[in-house]
């Protein structure tokens, strides 16, 4: 970090994905605390009636284009980059924002990223940042991951003043989250997994405002990577059951081992298991046979696999084909919950800590569960997604 | 109907000419969203007109209409190179623009169809009818839904009775999200002159003034704060056949409404959905019942005409007769002042979901 960077007064902070449901609540914190002026990066004109209602500054572009990120990063004290999208914005979009942050001699970088770094099971030890990633299995948090390395590359090659900030899933008036289980819950196609032992990483969206809000100054923030959660965590079945309690419906519980792989997955899993069956059949090895050079090899592979033991060969030749499992089927009538999306969420056992933006933020998570629930309810009523 | 628009009197001997010519000279002034996809489509579809140029200040736009539309038709930067070429122009510019674009036209006697809303200012609206008159020019103001069989059928029932005394009417329209626009312009206050009530209210507004008269605000809350509301309630009160009729309007730019006028009556409801432009929905009193009304001129199941292209036709007819189009400057002129007077009075809606946490956020600023 540069000595201009670190003790520049930072003023006018550009938000991209102002439209979006954490970029639209930043823009409405900044404009009414008034220390803030936001200057929002929009995409379309369409979706940004929440922040219209502010007298705030606009600026239309795309990430992918570069000229437009330029004009939009220009006379900026400080990026905030909430936006996402396909591919190409990911990368070649976040590279624009950068370059033009370097460029422009910003103040600070605040990057959203996610837990979701850490892939769909996060190993026990991601309580803290600290923990190295080993393997990220959820797509979009491997593209998120590819972007943390971006913009650390940034900071280290560049001296751009960069904050990580990883949310887990963010919850509140306007959250796409909180809707998607009350439809779901509505619909009765969500059900309460293992009785919803596990925790439940939660962030209400102030309160991960609050976190973007102390990233912008705090000189302890720079180059560093914080969890953003709430504080208590609550667990699964606390969360479900007040929403459920909100559409006044009764919340299924399932048993993690009762939940259906799903369709795609099955398929995958199907065909690993049918593989090696086809490949030691005597049906497919004759027509193998056929081909000279196949022929050779296929001898050579039957003869060495003749040369083991009895019991090896008898070993082998049922792993390959998988014994005699027997295949258990379920009474059609009990309801069948997919092991996905927001099942597969509640699979998690760990629960993220916000120490370290504690420690180092001040961070604070000031609204608590029954505050952020009364607040939500009374959105959703407004909204119409309650009716009653 | 006040005579603020007539042009009996006023017929320019230029306007003699066009009319005795054939198809109008016409132009469209603003080549945003809504030329793309439905004034041109008309102007092109229609005989009745000739399409002479289209005016954007931007190169690229031009460029892209008329490679899409009409590559032979030329493109005007300035629409003051238009003046001596049309009989009449679309114009289709953001809203704080049709006053003084508008007026520039119509007082050197070129006809005007503006897009709604003529203004949501009073003052501005008067100007436009004022030059309509002074240059013999008809104004005609694009409120489309007005065209819609639904909408005539509404005030034919409500004219003969059929719901007897009434006693409540309520519309809501919401989406989540709103109109995407060429320029911008529906950003700010300045370029928009309004929020949700200007640009998707306004047809309603209309629409009320012509079903029911004329209303007095009784209340209006919005969520602006300092730029265009995205959400709005009204209470409006009207005088139908001699009694008192209250009435609202719910608006949302954030979320889904029931998108629909409701009218209740002592001998049932109708309503009118979003979009439903043939027919009307009644509901008799006291029974379970549920009728579609058609006008007898639509057999169910007939295919939506191209509404533009009626209201187009609609302003070329008042040309070229020496009439008042179907919405004329006035009636644009009195939802305008209607609109301003809502704005004047407007209450903070309630939002304990914005507001009741803001005091946390003072700590996580910095020191000053």
């Amino acid at each position: 970090m540069t000595e201009t960077a670190s003790s520049k007064q930072i003023r006018r902070v550009l938000v991209t994905g102002a439209s979006g449901f954490i970029g639209g609540r930043l823009c409405e914190v900044m404009a009414i605390t008034g220390t803030y002026t936001p200057r929002a990066f929009i995409h379309s004109t369409a979706s940004a009636a929440r922040i219209t209602r502010f007298p705030i500054e606009f600026s239309i572009g795309d990430l992918r284009d570069s000229a437009s990120v330029d004009r939009a990063v220009e006379g900026c004290d400080a990026i905030v980059h909430l936006a996402r999208g396909e591919g190409s914005v990911m990368r070649a979009g976040l590279e624009n924002l950068l370059r033009a942050a370097v460029l422009h001699k910003v103040s600070r970088f605040v990057h959203m990223s996610t837990v979701a770094v850490y892939g769909n099971m996060p190993p026990p030890e991601s309580i803290t940042e600290d923990s190295p990633i080993r393997h990220c299995d959820n797509l979009y948090g491997r593209e998120k991951l590819g972007q943390e390395k971006r913009v650390l590359k940034y900071a280290r090659n560049h001296g751009l003043p960069a904050v990580i900030l990883r949310p887990p899933n963010v919850w509140g008036p306007y959250s796409h989250f909180s809707l998607e289980m009350i439809q779901k819950i509505s619909k009765g196609t969500l059900a309460l997994v293992s009785n919803g032992q596990n925790p439940c990483n939660l962030v209400h969206v102030d309160n991960l405002v609050e976190a973007i809000l102390l990233s912008l100054w705090k000189p302890e923030a720079v180059n560093e990577v914080f969890f953003v959660t709430d504080d208590p965590v609550i667990s699964w079945k606390q969360c479900l059951e007040d929403q459920a309690a909100l559409v006044n419906t009764h919340l299924p519980g399932v048993a993690e081992e009762d939940l259906v792989v799903p369709a795609a997955e099955r398929v995958w899993r199907e065909s690993f298991k049918v593989v090696p069956r086809v490949f030691v059949s005597g049906e497919f090895r004759q027509q193998l046979r056929r081909i000279p050079l196949l022929r050779i090899v296929e001898e050579k592979l039957f003869a060495g696999f003749q040369s083991l033991s009895a019991e090896t060969q008898h070993s082998l030749r049922s792993r390959l084909t998988g014994g005699n499992t027997a295949v258990l089927v379920r009474p059609a009538t009990a309801p069948r919950f997919v092991r996905n999306g927001l099942h597969f969420t509640q699979m998690r056992r760990v629960a993220h800590s916000s120490e370290k933006a504690r420690r180092l933020l001040g961070y604070t998570a000031p609204v608590k569960y029954a505050e952020g629930m009364a607040n939500l309810q009374a959105w959703l009523r407004f909204a119409r997604h309650l009716t009653s | 109907m006040s005579d603020t628009n007539s042009i009996s009197s006023t017929l320019t001997a230029e306007q003699e000419t066009a009319a005795a010519r054939g198809p109008l000279r016409i132009a469209i002034v603003g080549c945003g969203s809504i030329t793309e996809g439905a004034h041109l489509p008309a102007i092109l579809a229609s005989p009745e007109v000739l399409l002479v140029g289209l005016g954007d200040t931007s190169e690229s736009r031009l460029r892209s209409l008329k490679e899409e539309f009409c590559p032979d038709v030329p493109g005007f930067r300035d629409y003051k190179e238009l003046f001596d070429k049309v009989d009449a122009v679309v114009l289709a510019l953001p809203n704080f623009l049709h006053a003084p674009v508008g007026t520039e036209f119509l007082k050197r006697g070129i006809s005007v169809l503006c897009e709604k809303p003529l203004s949501v200012r009073r003052e501005e609206s008067v100007q436009l009818c004022a030059a309509a008159k002074s240059g013999g020019s008809v104004l005609a103001v694009g409120f489309v839904t007005r065209f819609f069989p639904s909408t005539l059928l509404t005030h034919h029932l409500l004219e003969t009775g059929f719901l007897g005394n009434l006693q409540s009417f309520d519309y809501e329209f919401g989406t989540a999200g709103g109109w995407e626009t060429a320029s911008g312009y529906n950003l700010s206050r300045e370029t928009s002159a309004g929020g949700v009530l200007a640009i998707s209210g306004s047809h309603f507004l209309d629409r009320m003034l012509f079903l029911f008269g004329d209303v007095d605000v009784v209340r209006f809350l919005d969520d602006s704060r300092g730029g265009l509301e995205a959400n709005c309630k009204a209470e409006f009160l009207a005088t139908f056949d001699g009694r008192r009729l209250p009435g609202t309007i719910t608006l949302s730019k954030t979320h889904r409404l029931s998108n629909r006028l409701r009218i209740v009556g002592e001998k049932g409801v109708i309503t009118v959905a979003e979009g439903q432009s043939l027919s009307v929905t009644f509901f008799p009193s006291g029974s379970d019942l549920r009728e579609e009304i058609f006008p007898a001129s639509i057999i169910p199941g007939t295919p939506e005409q191209d509404y533009f292209r009626l209201q187009l036709e609609d302003f070329v007819r008042a040309i070229k007769e020496c009439s008042e189009p179907h919405v004329s400057g006035e009636q644009g002129l009195k939802s305008a002042a209607l609109m301003e007077e809502c704005y004047a009075r407007a209450e903070r809606l309630d939002e304990p979901w914005c507001d009741a946490t803001m005091q946390y956020f003072r700590r996580a600023l910095p020191p000053q």
